[in-house]
């Protein structure tokens, strides 16, 4: 069995393993490529039929590729497409302008918080990955949060030699990783061997592509001149810079300027 | 085996010191002024008179355009974007980490965060994030852990209100002072330092307590302080006198009459402009049009072609901008009042390998003005009302003490933060 084949058999049975523990689950779909990779796997998990609806969280401020790409394949691929928005807070004229993390915070946080409260759902299957950024080097496959999402991770159930912990207590909701263990090249690997579409942002045009995608305000280019998943996969084997170099939103970051600003050094 | 053992008080400026030790509100200070005799003076600090900066250069005994760090945030070479430098950005080595150094213990020092493998122990302060990387060796985290070891004041808190804030002020000095007993007791160090912190988030919110006798929180202005130095005496009595005591302040601290906003003037005077229907209004946001721009607090930076994306000053004609911007905040006036002590060239002030990443201008405030980029480039300057500071930084007048019998011979003439490591250095040497 190969590293790919591995990596599938393990996100293919923690699919399963989650949704039959839970039921009551949804999948959050970035339309990113992570998130694509994780829909694919829970596609052939059910058969190509998911028996769960799949979430998008609609800042309004997204690329026009990323709609486009997803009510084209929810239409293809048979979804249960759940959108939500905060509604109540772009109605406020929340955007970007008015500072990124409080944004990201009310456009995304609250919107998620909102749509659970709503749809009443026990675990979200999510497509993070450890290698990201170095926070999320300590996250579980299966990673609870509580009634304010606060994540402690410092009191996690033990993951020892792989035995998932899935049982729920009282009000948390379970945050479930298939792709935990992946790194950026797997997905990469794994698009080219099965053929996942991807939305073309990621590729090359006029010298720039996309690594990493959210929305429009936050995202810049990188400069490359990948145009297909082989040079795009031959060029990440050369980089050393990190994937979310592009992005603007950084939890850390954010923390760090808010400590900053509270002396007025910022 | 001597000891060199190193006491900063983050923001205390010497007059500061002088007043209470002579009020007694600060006796032990008393008592090693009258010893140190005089090795007790003003010292100067970095340009800009901020801690991250100050701090890098009294650990390296470097001066920034050596060590690399020039404020809280940089921007990333060949780019608009901001990001916040840290223990890993710093462009020289730690006094600690030199090749041969004895076992140190480091405490609370700003700008040493995250922790690195070294010989010794090390708790990062200002801008820490997490325990966990915060210290080295991580076996310290549990005990830290038990000792309710709290990495900073939470600052947030002096936005809404004094008393929790000094409630936390005084709970997070009391775990300072935990830790360093603890780490005092526990280890083999040659080199112990330890930085009070709380005194300088304390002269931000209530420096105007201090000033005046009929402030509600005068009376606890002081008690901090004089908490301090009750510790300094516990740690200045285990020490004998073949050994070195240094204690200093990184910047010193003065009343804040009023606020400047630099990128608001470049933007009034027509030298910074943003493209059209900005997404983010910010720095991606400048446009070629833009002559020059600045980082907090006054760090100016010219629009240079070929050092930013979107650069448009030609290098021959760096020196005519340079002029013009010197020309104008020369003559900055507010109220009547000249607002800019001096205006500083790079070439002035660094040297050093990262001189190319250093701002081409830093300005100097004149008493009571503090300056602000203010980075949020769509507001106006904002109203009369007054923020939550009272206190502002100030360059001139950190202090430095040294007790130990040679003194006079260590002693710089008209010393900055980047002495302090010769002076151990030569301290050792004797």
């Amino acid at each position: 069995m190969d590293h790919l084949e591995r990596l599938e058999n393990q996100s293919i049975y923690i699919i399963r393993e989650a949704y039959y523990q839970f039921k009551d689950v949804a999948l959050l779909w970035s339309v990113g490529k992570d998130s694509t990779t994780l829909l694919w796997l829970a596609r052939k998990a059910f058969f190509g039929k998911i028996p769960f609806p799949i979430v998008h969280l609609d800042t309004s401020y997204k690329f026009r590729e990323i709609y486009k790409f997803r009510d084209r394949y929810a239409k293809e691929w048979g979804l249960d497409l759940i959108v939500w928005r905060n509604e109540r807070a772009l109605a406020e004229g929340m955007g970007p302008g008015l500072g990124r993390f409080q944004c990201c915070t009310a456009l995304k946080t609250e919107a998620l918080k909102e749509a659970i409260a709503f749809h009443g759902w026990k675990a979200l299957y999510l497509g993070i990955r450890r290698d990201e950024h170095g926070i999320r080097a300590k996250e579980r496959f299966f990673s609870p949060r509580n009634e304010d999402f606060t994540w402690d991770y410092r009191d996690q159930p033990p993951e020892l030699w792989d035995q998932y912990k899935t049982k729920a207590a009282g009000e948390e909701h379970f945050r479930v990783h298939p792709l935990l263990g992946w790194r950026e090249l797997d997905v990469w690997e794994y698009i080219r061997r099965e053929g996942i579409p991807i939305v073309s942002l990621y590729f090359a045009r006029n010298g720039q592509r996309y690594r990493s995608i959210g929305c429009e305000p936050c995202c810049r280019p990188i400069a490359s001149e990948a145009d297909t998943v082989e040079k795009l996969i031959a060029e990440l084997r050369a980089s050393r810079i990190s994937e979310r170099s592009g992005r603007a939103q950084d939890k850390e970051e954010a923390q760090m300027m808010q400590k900053l600003r509270a002396l007025g050094y910022m | 085996m001597r000891r060199a053992v190193i006491i900063g008080l983050d923001g205390m400026p010497y007059r500061l010191i002088a007043d209470l030790a002579g009020q007694g509100v600060m006796p032990n200070m008393r008592a090693l002024i009258a010893e140190a005799e005089g090795a007790f003076t003003p010292m100067e600090s970095t340009i800009p008179e901020v801690s991250s900066v100050a701090w890098s250069s009294i650990i390296t005994g470097k001066n920034p355009g050596e060590h690399g760090i020039f404020g809280f945030t940089d921007l990333r070479p060949g780019t608009y974007e901001l990001f916040f430098p840290n223990f890993n950005d710093l462009g020289a080595r730690p006094f600690w980490e030199r090749p041969g150094s004895g076992r140190a213990a480091i405490i609370n020092i700003p700008s040493t965060y995250p922790a690195r493998a070294m010989n010794g122990v090390l708790i990062a302060g200002f801008v820490a994030l997490e325990l966990e990387r915060a210290v080295y060796p991580p076996t310290l985290v549990p005990e830290l852990e038990r000792l309710g070891y709290r990495l900073d004041v939470d600052s947030a808190k002096g936005h809404r209100s004094i008393e929790l804030f000094l409630e936390d002020l005084e709970r997070t000095l009391e775990s300072h002072i935990a830790a360093a007993r603890w780490l005092w007791e526990e280890g083999a160090w040659e080199t112990f330092m330890l930085a009070f912190t709380t005194t300088d988030r304390l002269a931000h919110f209530l420096w105007e307590a201090y000033e005046d006798e009929q402030h509600q929180y005068h009376s606890a202005f002081l008690g901090h302080l004089h908490k301090i130095d009750r510790a300094i005496g516990e740690l200045a009595d285990r020490l004998d006198e073949r050994d070195l005591l240094v204690v200093l302040s990184d910047h010193g601290f003065e009343r804040l009459e009023e606020e400047v906003y630099v990128n608001l003037i470049l933007k009034e005077e027509g030298l910074l402009e943003l493209e059209e229907a900005p997404s983010a209004p910010d720095l991606e946001a400048i446009s070629p049009k833009t002559r020059a721009f600045a980082l907090d607090p006054a760090r100016i930076y010219l629009n240079l072609k070929g050092r930013f994306p979107r650069g448009s000053i030609e290098p021959e004609d760096r020196e005519k901008v340079l002029a013009e911007l010197i020309a104008l905040f020369s003559e900055l006036r507010r109220a009547g009042r000249r607002a800019v002590r001096r205006v500083c060239r790079k070439e002035e002030i660094y040297r050093g390998p990262w001189l190319d990443r250093a701002p081409d201008l830093v300005l100097l405030p004149e008493r009571g003005f503090a300056f602000r980029a203010r980075l949020k480039l769509e507001l106006e300057a904002p109203s009369e009302e007054r923020g939550p500071f009272t206190g502002k930084h100030t360059q001139e007048d950190a202090f430095l003490l040294v007790r130990c019998e040679e003194a006079d011979e260590l002693m710089p003439s008209r010393p900055t933060v980047a002495d302090v490591v010769g002076l151990i250095d030569r301290w050792q040497r004797l």
